[in-house]
């Protein structure tokens, strides 16, 4: 059980394109690792994080996460998956702007049961308030709205929100490229130490290759992917 | 899934207030064109009852009924008085109400009748005419009174002893009154809710009186000396008639079965040519022409409803736009594809659920402050009475159609959560 994501021979086409736009004979991440992804803009990096999440599906044995097969599972079994065992950061706008940045976060168990019994011991709310806190919202901000906060903030929010009720994975798809430097390298380590502290593995995303030397492990998604059927994104 | 579509629609609750506006507004007067149809339609079968053949001069059955009944439009023939001689000496006959009718107070129909009409005249589920206030006209010597319907009196202001002018034709206002027979009010009837109520009643020999066809007993002595205690009721055949001429004469049977048989022998009578219509028969066919108004009305009322329901579509659709950001951070912590239709069709709903309950209110607070202006202006009680099945129905009916109609916006969202996945581009 030392494998959170495994790719083999990953081929995935779009529908209509002529070559496929993924074609992956490898890569293991292993649990509690911290991956940094580099690849350039439409070089398929959404869509082998989709894959990944389950919200796209490739052929049988191509993605396992956990140690199950995606192309095995229902839509519903893998949607569940997602919910209980992976938290997915966007780029940007990852909130729900007319609930609270606590009700976002809270919102992150209304799907996932198995979320919800790993925090048995303490409710949902204390441990959202907890993670908050530790991302340096103060009381305050957790009851606005989340379009009151800024960018920063939001992000900080939708950390915790992927944090609560310690998933297995953190899938987090350049969720710094709308951040200034200083916030950058703040977040990062706000969810470096988060993660730690879950035993939580991270796969970081992104198209800026100055992130890689804070990573233990960076993957320069060119050398593995010999799929040529890049889109214009 | 319930609280977060709440807190959606809250956050766009301007275009969602308009929605359930226009809803509310649908839903108001689907729920008034049903209960004024139905509260018509009942306050139309209940005009009579207990008579059992109405008779006029040759005329369609609707005319008769309408002037006998209704007292609207003025019959152009009239029976004389020996064929109402003649029909009152049918057998099978107990009872009998002549009626002229032709003048008007202000408006309001004045009928030449007898006191058979206190007496016998039956409406709703055979209920007799009652007296709010004095009584019938055979206490009274004097020729010149009038029982008058609750609407007419209150209307009037008028009150027992009161005097009224009656004038000639049926306008609300005319040129030549009878100004030389004003009329004292002896008895006013209690409410019927049938057009009773608008009557001034008055008795046969008063409208010989004033149009000169008759003189009472004691002014002619010299021809019918024999009678001079003039008892008219029972008397009046072997008298010079009251008036010459009737409009209609309502009459019951011993057996109500009787009736297809007399009206047979009324149809073919070779002193005149007469009509005997049976009321309910005749209500019924005149309620069938008057049904295509009617279920026009109810058409525009569904159509209003549709309106209401594709506002709400068309919003739901361009509100999906958007709301892409907002379905793919619900996949992306888990929500499925069925979730994310769920969650459109639960906010239809329940946006149909406000809007139809808010019309339901709507509708009670216009019957319960409005009921007055209604009656006083349109002439229609509609009472707040509790919903019907049948009114519920059509609630039901809306909740149901606004549900699958948002099956079409929910199912969009539905592919479009499958195809954007977590990639939006804004």
């Amino acid at each position: 059980m030392s494998t959170c994501v495994e790719l083999k021979q990953l081929q995935f086409t779009w529908p209509g394109a002529q070559l496929p736009l993924l074609s992956i004979p490898e890569l293991t991440i292993n649990r509690g690792e911290r991956v940094l992804l580099r690849g350039a803009s439409g070089s398929g990096k959404s869509t082998l994080l989709g894959l990944i999440a389950g919200i796209h599906t490739s052929g049988p044995g191509q993605v396992k996460v956990l140690g199950e097969d995606l192309a095995g599972l229902s839509q519903h079994r893998r949607d569940r998956l997602r919910a209980n065992d992976i938290g997915y950061i966007f780029q940007q706008f990852n909130l729900l702007p007319y609930l609270s940045a606590m009700a976002n976060v809270t919102l992150a168990c209304q799907f996932a049961p198995a979320r919800r019994q790993r925090l048995a011991q303490q409710s949902i709310s204390a441990e959202a308030e907890n993670l908050l806190t530790r991302l340096g919202l103060t009381a305050a901000q957790q009851r606005q709205p989340a379009h009151q906060l800024s960018v920063g903030q939001q992000q900080r929010v939708a950390a915790a929100r992927a944090l609560l009720g310690s998933p297995a994975l953190i899938i987090a798809d350049e969720p710094t490229s709308a951040l200034d430097q200083a916030h950058r390298d703040d977040f990062i380590q706000l969810l470096f130490e988060a993660c730690d502290a879950q035993q939580t593995t991270l796969l970081f995303v992104t198209h800026d290759a100055t992130l890689a030397p804070l990573f233990p492990r960076a993957i320069e998604l060119s050398d593995i992917n010999h799929g040529g059927g890049g889109r214009d994104v | 899934m319930f609280k977060l579509a709440i807190a959606s629609l809250w956050n766009r609750r301007g275009s969602v207030w308009l929605t359930i506006l226009a809803i509310a507004v649908s839903t108001l007067l689907l729920l008034g064109v049903e209960r004024i149809r139905v509260q018509t339609q009942a306050n139309f079968s209940n005009t009579i009852s207990g008579t059992d053949l109405i008779v006029g001069a040759r005329t369609g059955s609707t005319e008769l009924l309408l002037s006998s009944v209704f007292h609207i439009g003025n019959l152009s023939n009239t029976l004389s008085w020996q064929s109402y001689e003649h029909l009152r000496e049918l057998p099978g006959v107990t009872w009998h109400i002549p009626m002229a009718m032709g003048d008007s107070v202000h408006g309001f129909p004045v009928i030449a009748t007898t006191d058979a009409l206190f007496e016998r005249f039956k409406y709703g589920n055979k209920r007799p005419l009652q007296f709010a206030a004095g009584g019938s006209f055979q206490q009274h010597d004097e020729l010149t009174i009038a029982v008058l319907g609750a609407e007419a009196a209150s209307e009037r202001q008028l009150q027992v002893n009161d005097d009224l002018i009656v004038a000639h034709g049926t306008g609300e206002i005319s040129f030549s009154q009878h100004d030389a027979h004003p009329f004292r009010v002896v008895g006013v009837l209690k409410r019927t809710g049938t057009p009773i109520d608008r009557g001034v009643f008055i008795p046969l020999e008063a409208q010989g009186l004033v149009h000169g066809e008759y003189l009472p007993a004691d002014e002619h002595d010299d021809h019918a000396g024999e009678d001079h205690q003039h008892d008219r009721h029972e008397h009046e055949a072997h008298q010079e008639p009251p008036v010459y001429t009737l409009s209609a004469v309502l009459l019951g049977l011993e057996n109500p079965a009787l009736a297809l048989r007399l009206q047979r022998t009324i149809n073919t009578y070779r002193g005149e040519a007469l009509s005997a219509i049976m009321p309910g028969l005749a209500l019924q066919n005149f309620w069938r022409t008057l049904s295509l108004f009617e279920r026009a009305l109810v058409a525009i009322s569904v159509l209003v409803v549709i309106t209401g329901l594709l506002g709400m579509l068309t919003t739901l659709l361009a509100s999906l736009r958007e709301r892409r950001r907002e379905m793919a951070v619900l996949r992306s912590i888990g929500a499925g594809p069925i979730t994310i239709l769920g969650l459109l069709v639960v906010e239809a709903f329940v946006v149909t659920l406000v809007g139809v309950m808010l019309g339901t209110v709507g509708l009670y607070s216009v019957l319960i402050f409005g009921a007055e202006l209604l009656q006083q202006q349109l002439g229609i009680h509609v009472s707040a009475s509790v919903l019907t099945l049948r009114e519920l129905y059509l609630l039901l009916a809306i909740l149901l159609a606004a549900t699958v109609l948002s099956l079409f916006p929910a199912w969009r969202a539905y592919r479009n959560a499958l195809a954007d996945g977590l990639t939006v581009k804004l």
